[in-house]
């Protein structure tokens, strides 16, 4: 089970009979269990097309996307039940003005569960938990989505799929246009959700701290084709990131100038900042 | 997003495409005038044929026209059985006793199968259509095997003939004169064209410039709205409301999880607009200079021309 994408193409229409190819041939299997993926790239190169074919919103023009043992091609099949796969795969969009439209914070997110047949009641008790899980209290229920902040948007819109509580969960740069803080929050919300439940969680984001701090997984995306698949470690050990213009972690980069400046032999693949502080300590102190 | 060409505007580089569009919005505006003016079918016919003439000269491909003329087929047809049925002057060109009976019922139920099972050849739809209605007549004049139900009398003068060939012809000159017009202009150039025509109404207090402005920034955000109407709908879809799917209950809560964020966000984006186009120092109602400004050449002049020719010729009929 999971997600199998079997040599997927996809292309927006243009004007006329030209057309844009945003996914070049693309494969990949993703567990539908304990898995941390990101997926980077820089801006354009697929992302958000790639996720939207993970909860059948939009079909490859060639190739198959297998969801749950569901295929998943070009043509609209009336036997499938799309509703169903959404529910599985909970996808939050890039930006949370196109999900929002209740009159209340509350209604809103009860709105993917009962669709989902939840009872009203039920439905309730999860939009309250799962506005807690994001960081904002109680009092936020009765806001109106439209008058929150962007941050407290894209909080809300986190909320609303978290509520549905699919197998999979993909989060479209969740952490863009938060401060530092809710970004802390909510990485460790989604690490924590991916420890205790095991779901795979994949998050597409521009941030490659967070990618080497949280992640086992990293899908590169270059103009439309996969070209790396494997853990943050072996990624960022490799010399040629930038040519799919890729940055190293903060901590790697730093670690790195200082040997080359002082000409330490430090152990530069140090995940978090606390362990890059150590490692420099350890160096200073001997 | 599905291609969304607004307008029918097809780009092209004739004749007609770099005729000022004022010229063309009063040069089609008079050669309407002068198609009423003409009385008679032989007329017409010589005013469809001028009227042919110019398209080919001005190479607008002939398929776009008659695709525009589809959704009026019911109207020609309408003409067509109006003037057939009622009009009772001149010479009888055809008396039939039509029949109906349980048999030719039968005979025009099959008919109708056979029509629309053939109907999936769009081409020939027009063609297909015909022949089912003569088809028709046929089955009500000749296979109608007793017992009959009832019986009436069908009865076609010439002059219905050829008036409802008048009505369909100056029709078709006229529905040729605009398509040419919107497939041969840009939008904004038709605005801007109305706009500058417009002018003068500042007098009474209608102000063209900013009913201009109104029109193109709407035609130029349509593509845009739809856009954002799609990405709604999808992150509504990745919520369970899939619009393919579900009860009619539940379809009315999506539309309305669709229309509040489109109605938000077009109000949103408005705003934005406005104040981008006030900082960049936009005044309502202070003159504008602009990038393409309208100007006549040569080709108006031929155009303007050959439009007064047309009208004098039809006014000549007229009075003579
Ligand atoms: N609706 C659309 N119609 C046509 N082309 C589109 C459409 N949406 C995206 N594209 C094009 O497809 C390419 C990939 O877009 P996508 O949104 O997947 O990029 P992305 O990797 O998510 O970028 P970002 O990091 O900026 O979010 C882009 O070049 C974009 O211009
Ligand atoms: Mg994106």
């Amino acid at each position: 089970m999971g997600i199998q994408f079997k040599e997927v193409s996809f292309q927006y229409p243009g004007w006329g009979k030209q057309f844009f190819e945003a996914l070049k041939d693309i494969s990949l299997t993703i567990n539908d269990k304990d898995e941390f993926i990101a997926l980077v790239g820089e801006t354009g190169s697929g992302k958000s097309t790639l996720a939207q074919h993970m909860n059948a919103l939009i079909f490859p023009t060639s190739g198959t996307v297998e969801i749950n043992g569901v295929p998943i091609t070009a043509k609209r099949n009336k036997k499938i039940k799309y509703n169903s796969i959404r529910q599985q795969i909970g996808l939050v969009f890039q930006f949370p003005e196109y999900q929002l439209f209740e009159e209340t914070v509350e209604k809103d997110i009860m709105f993917g569960p009962k669709n989902f047949r939840v009872p009203e009641e039920e439905a309730r008790e999860m939009a309250k938990k799962a506005l807690n899980m994001v960081g904002l209290s109680d009092k936020y229920l009765t806001r109106n989505p439209f008058n929150l902040s962007g941050g407290e948007k894209k909080r809300v819109s986190i909320a609303g799929i978290l509520a549905m509580n699919p197998k999979i969960l993909i989060l479209d740069e969740p952490t863009s246009g938060l401060d530092p803080a809710g970004k802390k929050l909510l990485m460790n919300l989604f690490k924590s959700i991916q420890k205790e439940t095991g779901k795979t969680i994949i998050i597409i984001t521009h941030d490659m701290d967070l990618v080497y701090e949280y992640t086992n997984r990293v899908l590169v995306l270059n103009e439309g084709m996969l070209e790396f698949d494997g853990t943050p470690d072996y990624l960022f050990h490799r010399h040629d990131i930038d040519k799919w213009h890729l940055d190293y972690p903060a901590t790697i980069s730093v670690l790195r100038s200082i040997n080359d400046k002082f000409h330490y032999n430090l152990d530069i693949y140090q995940k978090t900042i606390d362990a890059a502080v150590s490692t420099i300590a350890k160096a200073v102190q001997s | 997003m599905k291609n969304v060409i607004i307008g029918q505007y097809i780009p092209g580089s004739s004749f007609f495409y770099h005729i000022d569009p004022r010229t063309k919005i009063i040069a089609v505006v008079v050669l309407m005038v002068a198609t009423f003016l003409l009385e008679t079918i032989w007329q017409v016919l010589i005013g469809f044929g001028i009227a042919l003439i110019l398209i080919i000269a001005g190479r607008v491909p002939i398929r776009k026209i008659v695709k525009g003329l589809k959704p009026l087929y019911v109207l020609l047809l309408f003409t067509l059985v109006f003037q057939i049925a009622f009009n009772r002057v001149g010479t009888i060109v055809l008396d039939a006793t039509m029949q109906i009976s349980p048999f030719s019922i039968l005979f025009m139920i099959a008919a109708t199968i056979i029509w629309r099972l053939l109907a999936s050849f769009k081409k020939f739809s027009l063609l297909l259509f015909f022949a089912y209605l003569v088809g028709l007549f046929f089955i009500m004049k000749n296979l109608a095997f007793s017992p009959l139900w009832t019986t009436w009398q069908l009865t076609i003068y010439d002059q219905g003939l050829i008036m409802s060939g008048f009505v369909i012809i100056r029709l078709l000159i006229i529905i040729t004169l605009s398509t040419v017009l919107t497939l041969t202009t840009k939008p904004t150039e038709l605005t801007q064209g109305l706009e500058s025509l417009l002018r003068p109404l500042k007098a009474i207090g209608l102000n063209s410039e900013d009913f201009a402005l109104i029109i193109s920034i709407s035609l130029r955000y349509i593509p845009t709205i739809l856009d954002e109407a799609n990405k709604i709908m999808n992150a509504q879809a990745s919520r369970g409301a899939d619009f393919a799917e579900g009860r009619l209950k539940d379809k009315v809560v999506q539309v309305i999880s669709l229309l509040v964020p489109m109605f938000i966000i077009a109000f949103k984006r408005s705003e934005e607009l406005a104040d981008a186009m006030e900082s960049r120092n936009f005044v309502p109602g202070k003159p504008r200079t602009r990038i393409h400004d309208l100007k006549f050449n040569y080709r108006d002049l031929i155009t303007t021309v050959i439009t007064v020719l047309c009208l004098a010729g039809s006014i000549l009929v007229k009075v003579l």
